[in-house]
């Protein structure tokens, strides 16, 4: 199939990986009660498997709401600023906005995105992400909830793709280095 | 009040529950896998093109079942009017990958009147795509205005106002791990 045979290995099955995501939505039941009516904000693509397992664990009533941003290029990537593809379609204005990420890595994108949100007042603004890369962390940037820890390895599944591919894994692999060591890495968050 | 609460309150009765759901989506991945077994990742392959914001969690359920490569992407539409299924489609966000000479599968949660559909299959027709079929979760055809071709379908359902796995009532319910039949007391007062 290929798909799995560029794989090294798998770094979080699929049971470990569920079994943390439901821990995730009890610590968010703790943190947010039906008067919070939290808004969770994902950030499309990769988020959206995440999302959907999550907020099947969510006992408050909240919301979703989506975002998609693209990068300006090369020349801006240092500074996380991105164009906006699409904005919520919810006002958050004092709204408890809850942040969903795949994986937080250099802590750009996602600084630039929360700056974006608290300028138009919301009542608060925290994020959950599934993997966090402190390793690479350019940015210092506050992380509420994080499912995993990952090592600094190309990891991809469970909505983590590699040059678009690989992203319906339902686990957390380390790409074959062979697989991206001969194409341009054009494709970072 | 709970969430718990105020959902039981709010819905009449489980339409379909999780295990009905989850055999189903994998039946359904399994056809696809099997019809789309010969394609493969590259610039002609299987592009899944989820319809904002209810397709998400089905997606997300299909996608993972799924054996073939193929990419995902997101489209975003809304109604002129101010009934989410009726009138003309407006389209906020399209999809980022040119499926120019792809094999299309579009991926909605629910068919109703059939005018996203209709719009959606024009649309992405006119884009020259390899192939072009769609892949519905919900399927009301007592609704039907426009008739549509739906190549995957999960579940026909009578003509009741049904939330969760994606859909929703005013954004409420959307997450609910099954489909539920709202009471008319509950859409009927907002």
């Amino acid at each position: 199939m290929g798909l799995q045979d560029d794989v090294e290995r798998v770094l979080i099955p699929e049971e470990k990986l569920q079994e943390r995501i439901a821990e995730l939505g009890e610590a968010l039941n703790e943190m947010y009660d039906d008067e919070d009516r939290p808004l969770l904000v994902c950030v499309l693509k990769g988020a959206f498997m995440f999302l959907a397992d999550l907020t099947r664990h969510m006992k408050m009533r909240h919301e979703v709401d989506f975002m998609e941003t693209s990068s300006y290029g090369a020349r801006t990537e240092s500074s996380g600023v991105v164009r906006i593809l699409l904005d919520l379609e919810r006002n958050i204005e004092d709204r408890h906005v809850l942040i969903v990420e795949d994986i937080v890595d250099s802590g750009r994108t996602l600084t630039y995105v929360m700056r974006n949100l608290e300028t138009r007042d919301p009542a608060s603004v925290r994020v959950c992400t599934l993997l966090n890369k402190p390793s690479r962390r350019v940015v210092d940037v506050p992380i509420d909830f994080a499912g995993f820890e990952v090592p600094d390895e190309f990891v991809i599944g469970y909505g983590l793709d590699f040059a678009e591919e690989y992203r319906n894994l339902p686990f957390i692999g380390v790409l074959k280095k062979e697989v991206y060591a001969n194409v341009e890495e054009n494709d970072t968050c | 009040m709970s969430q718990d609460n105020a959902v039981s309150n709010a819905i009449e009765r489980v339409l379909l529950d999780e295990k009905a759901i989850e055999a189903r989506v994998r039946k359904l991945a399994g056809r696809i896998s099997a019809d789309y077994a010969d394609v493969e990742y590259g610039d002609d392959g299987l592009v899944l093109v989820g319809v904002l914001k209810g397709a998400f969690v089905f997606l997300a359920d299909l996608a993972r079942r799924l054996t073939v490569p193929h990419h995902v992407d997101f489209i975003a539409l809304s109604s002129y009017n101010s009934g989410a299924t009726s009138g003309e489609v407006r389209l906020i966000m399209d999809s980022r990958i040119n499926v120019a000479d792809r094999h299309v599968l579009i991926v909605e949660d629910i068919v109703d009147t059939g005018n996203t559909l209709d719009y959606l299959q024009r649309t992405f027709h006119a884009r020259n795509p390899a192939s072009l079929r769609s892949c519905v979760f919900l399927s009301k055809p007592a609704r039907r205005e426009i008739p549509v071709t739906v190549d995957y379908l999960g579940f026909e359902i009578p003509d009741v106002w049904v939330v969760g796995y994606g859909l929703d009532f005013a954004d409420r319910y959307r997450t609910l791990p099954y489909i539920g039949a709202l009471k008319k007391r509950v859409y009927s007062t907002e």
